[in-house]
Parts: structure tokens; C-alpha cells; sequence
């Protein structure tokens, strides 16, 4: 799991330096690339699925823009 | 008291919220019962504001509340239908954050209170992102604490097949509204009750990153240690002749790991999202799901999303069909009739309108720089499956659980103002 973690932080670094360019981040950053952009409508999600299924967890700990600003 | 388990994932959700943001919605959630019991209601109010202090600094405040009523099986038996009673409750929830933001960096810090008749919910968290070099990759990080407590009957030494469930007519007291203050003496207000302790130990990591132009992808790593008393202090199980309360472990380590994918569609004006899950706990619950959802611009203000998921999920280990435990009493020390527990699947399908109003020239309402009212509706189908031999239960498992068995079994409305400024 550790080496797994290390591997995608690593990948990420590599990735990151050459996917897209800061010209290119014009549809990156329209709202519906964004993930969980409307925070009521993923907690509600969140909230009706906890007290229907017996799993939790996979929207992660937020964070994730698209290097835009 | 299961809604304040989600807590500890809403609390990361929200832990990194975009600044300057303003939210309103109420969202209603109505699951049908069967045998002529009505439904199930549950209406839910959220408020969410962020407010920037200074150039670096932002406080959040967010407030939600839930306001339920219907009918709930009083014991899980073979007919657990024609045994449903009626009941209300209502929840509230408030959380404070504030958070320090960098050129490349964010971290924050959130607490979170919430109560309802019998549980209280307390947790702390925090959450750190950084964009690494390229700012075409994030990382961030969270982890929340919570210490809860679970009213509960107060059964002495009593043994779990001997226990006793909380019932409506039991008072549940609190010192000072945030803290559980035990009854230990039966009186006109009830039987003698308890509050039990529950810590919830959240942590997850999640990588995002731009893969093109018109394409990212975040994959999330969760995982959460749950300590402490987990069963339903109102469920009961018919057991032989006897309905003690259900009776599960103390402690469950859970993971699940998630990806998700956007992509851009540039001659379309709109945008594919692929989202799939693997869960897994200590309880022996394996799950997985799927989403594909389609976003389309119509125009310059409205955008339209539409949406499928499926779930499915194995039984508890020591979850089974109310006829095995009527007829064969408990496999192994616990026994409970959740059906969040019990293998089940659902499908939702649903669709979301949104009207996007952007201030160009000047703020509209005079203060936000976009305001955008959504409505969005969904239907879910929720199928109950059996978890043992079906040859040797003449009873059936249609009336174990007092839903799950139309062909619609719930609606989600939801209706909402989001604005940033």
C-alpha cells in the first residue's frame, strides 16, 4: 500500500509537469470538470447513501482543483 | 443515529471548500414502506457560508438539520411489516472551519457538532492540499476525529440475548445540550439509560490530476476505525421466542478506494464523468459502484446533468435472513437486522437543471459574481437480497425489511442556491 502511494505521488510529480500547459486549462477549469463543485449536492448524496448502504468513503478529502489560479 | 455516522465524511467533504461561497438547499427524501406503512420522510435543510478574512484566511460556517418522520420495524423478524410503528425525530448539525491558503497550498481546520434524541456527535479535522510542481497534480490529505456518544437502555449486566432496546417512552438527558448525562434510575420518564461511547477515526488521501486538456482523473484512498458501541439502541431481533436488541461487534476498520474521471467535450459543450468504488471492512461487507453521468450546456445559462449508478454489497459475516435467527437462533456471538448490513443492491437514476446567472458587468443581487438555482430529482430502486439459502426459508425475505420491495422505492428532491462572490 505504502510502495502503491509512493508510486501514484510520483507519477503525479512526473505527470504533472508536462500534461497541460497553464494555456490549455481554459475547460479544466469550467465547472463541470471540477469534482464535488456543489458541496450540498454531495453531502446530501453522501448523506441519503450512508443510512442506505453498508459502504462508505470515495469522494476523498477535497482539494482537487485544476491548478488554474 | 446512523445520520451522524456520515458526519465524518461530510466534514472532510467540506473541509476544503471553495472560498467566498454561499449555499442554500433543501433536499427531500421520501422511501416508501411497505404493508400500508406510509414512508419515510426526511427533510433536509443546508446552509453553507464562506467568508474571507483577509487575503490568506477563511472562515466557514455551515449548518444542516434533518426533520424525519414515518414508520420504522420495531423488530426484525419474519414479518417485520405488520410490527411497523411510527416515529420523528429531528437532528441538527452545525461545523465551523477556517482555513490558510497559499499560492499552491490550503490547509484547514474544521469542528463539528451534532445532536439529535440519542446521539451526539463531536469531531475535529483537518485538511491539507498542495499543487505540485506544474500545478497539474494534487495532493491532499484529511483526517477527523470524532467522539461520540449512543443513548442507550441501561441493562446492567444483563447478557446480549438478555438486553433490552431502547424504546420511545425512555428519556434520553444531556448535560448542558453537548454531553450525555446517564439516568441511572427507572422513573415515569422511562427506563434507566446510558450513554455509550464511539470514536470514529477518519483519514483519506486524494490525488488529482490533469491528464490533458480536456481530461483529469482523483483517486481517493479512505479509510476510518470505528470503537465503540455501533449497535441501534431501538432495534430489536426476534430470536426463538425472545427480541433482544441486535448485537454487533465493537470495532471496524473500513477502506474503500475510489477514480474518478472528467472529460471535456468540446464540440459538444458538455462533459463525461465516470466515478467507481471498492469498499471493504473487518465486518466482511465488500461493496462496489459505478457512475456515469453526462453534463450538457444548453446555451449560456443552463446546464443540464444527467446520471446512473449502480450499488452492490455483500452481508455482514454475522448478518442473516430473520428466519434463520427465528429458527436457528444467532450464528456466532452477534446478530443484528440492519439492512445496511444485509446484502442488498440499488440503482439511482437521476437528472439535475441548473440556471447559471454571471454578473458581468455588475454583481447579480448586487453581490455575487455567479448564482446558480438547481433542482435535481432522483429515483432509487433498492433490492433486498437473501442472505441464506433460499430452499430453506419458506418464509421468504419479502417481509423482513419494510421496504425494498416496489418498484420505486425512494425519491431524492432536491432544490438549491449557490452563489459565489
Amino acid at each position: 500500500m505504502r510502495l502503491a502511494l509512493i508510486l501514484i505521488v510520483l507519477g503525479g510529480i512526473g505527470c504533472g509537469r508536462q500534461a497541460v500547459r497553464a494555456s490549455e486549462k481554459k475547460f479544466l477549469a469550467d465547472q463541470v470538470m471540477v469534482f464535488d463543485e456543489d458541496p450540498h449536492e454531495s453531502t446530501a448524496n453522501d448523506h441519503v447513501r450512508t443510512n442506505r448502504e453498508g459502504a462508505a468513503g470515495g469522494n476523498g478529502a477535497g482539494g482537487g482543483g485544476c491548478g488554474c489560479n | 443515529m446512523r445520520l451522524q455516522l456520515t458526519a465524518a465524511l461530510l466534514l472532510i467533504a467540506s473541509a476544503a471548500q471553495a472560498d467566498d461561497v454561499a449555499e442554500l438547499s433543501t433536499t427531500l427524501f421520501a422511501e416508501k414502506r411497505d404493508g400500508g406503512s406510509g414512508r419515510l420522510t426526511v427533510v433536509h435543510p443546508q446552509l453553507l457560508m464562506g467568508v474571507d478574512l483577509g487575503q490568506f484566511t477563511s472562515l466557514d460556517f455551515a449548518y444542516s438539520a434533518d426533520i424525519v418522520s414515518g414508520a420504522t420495524a420495531s423488530i426484525y423478524q419474519v414479518d417485520a411489516v405488520s410490527a411497523a410503528t411510527s416515529f420523528s425525530d429531528f437532528r441538527n448539525e452545525g461545523s465551523v472551519g477556517i482555513g490558510f491558503h497559499g499560492r499552491r497550498s490550503r490547509i484547514s481546520f474544521n469542528a463539528l457538532f451534532g445532536t439529535e434524541r440519542d446521539y451526539l456527535s463531536r469531531q475535529i479535522g483537518g485538511t491539507a492540499a498542495i499543487d505540485l510542481p506544474g500545478r497539474n497534480t494534487t495532493v491532499a490529505l484529511a483526517y477527523t476525529h470524532g467522539f461520540d456518544e449512543v443513548c442507550n437502555r441501561d441493562n446492567g449486566d444483563s447478557t446480549p440475548l438478555e438486553n433490552r432496546a431502547l424504546t420511545g417512552d425512555d428519556t434520553c438527558s444531556k448535560s448542558a445540550v453537548v454531553k450525555g448525562k446517564d439516568r441511572p434510575m427507572a422513573d415515569g420518564d422511562g427506563s434507566a439509560t446510558k450513554w455509550e461511547d464511539l470514536t470514529v477515526d477518519t483519514a483519506a488521501v486524494t490525488l488529482t490530476q490533469n491528464l490533458s486538456p480536456t481530461m483529469n482523473l482523483q483517486i481517493a484512498l479512505f479509510g476510518q476505525v470505528q470503537e465503540g458501541f455501533q449497535s441501534n439502541p431501538s432495534r430489536r431481533v426476534r430470536i426463538g421466542p425472545n427480541a433482544p436488541q441486535e448485537h454487533i461487534p465493537d470495532t471496524r476498520a473500513r477502506w474503500s478506494v475510489s477514480a474518478r474521471i472528467n472529460r471535456y467535450l468540446t464540440s459538444l459543450k458538455g462533459a463525461v464523468h465516470f466515478d467507481s468504488r471498492f469498499y471493504n471492512d473487518t465486518w466482511g461487507v465488500t461493496s462496489g459502484n459505478l457512475e456515469l453521468a453526462y453534463s450538457q450546456y444548453m446555451g449560456k445559462s443552463l446546464l443540464l446533468k444527467l446520471y446512473g449508478r449502480i450499488y452492490q454489497q455483500s452481508a455482514a459475516s454475522f448478518f442473516k435472513d430473520a428466519f434463520y435467527y427465528e429458527t436457528e437462533s444467532t450464528a456466532g456471538e452477534y446478530f443484528t437486522g440492519d439492512r445496511e448490513l444485509s446484502p442488498v443492491r440499488n440503482a439511482t437514476l437521476g437528472g439535475k437543471l441548473t440556471v447559471i446567472t454571471i454578473g458581468e458587468d455588475k454583481p447579480v443581487l448586487g453581490l455575487f459574481d455567479k448564482l446558480q438555482l438547481n433542482v435535481r430529482g432522483d429515483i432509487m430502486l433498492i433490492d433486498v437480497l437473501a442472505a441464506d439459502s433460499v430452499d430453506q426459508n419458506p418464509m421468504g425475505i419479502d417481509k423482513q425489511f419494510i421496504y425494498g420491495n416496489s418498484l420505486i422505492d425512494a425519491i431524492v428532491i432536491q432544490a438549491g442556491l449557490l452563489g459565489n462572490y
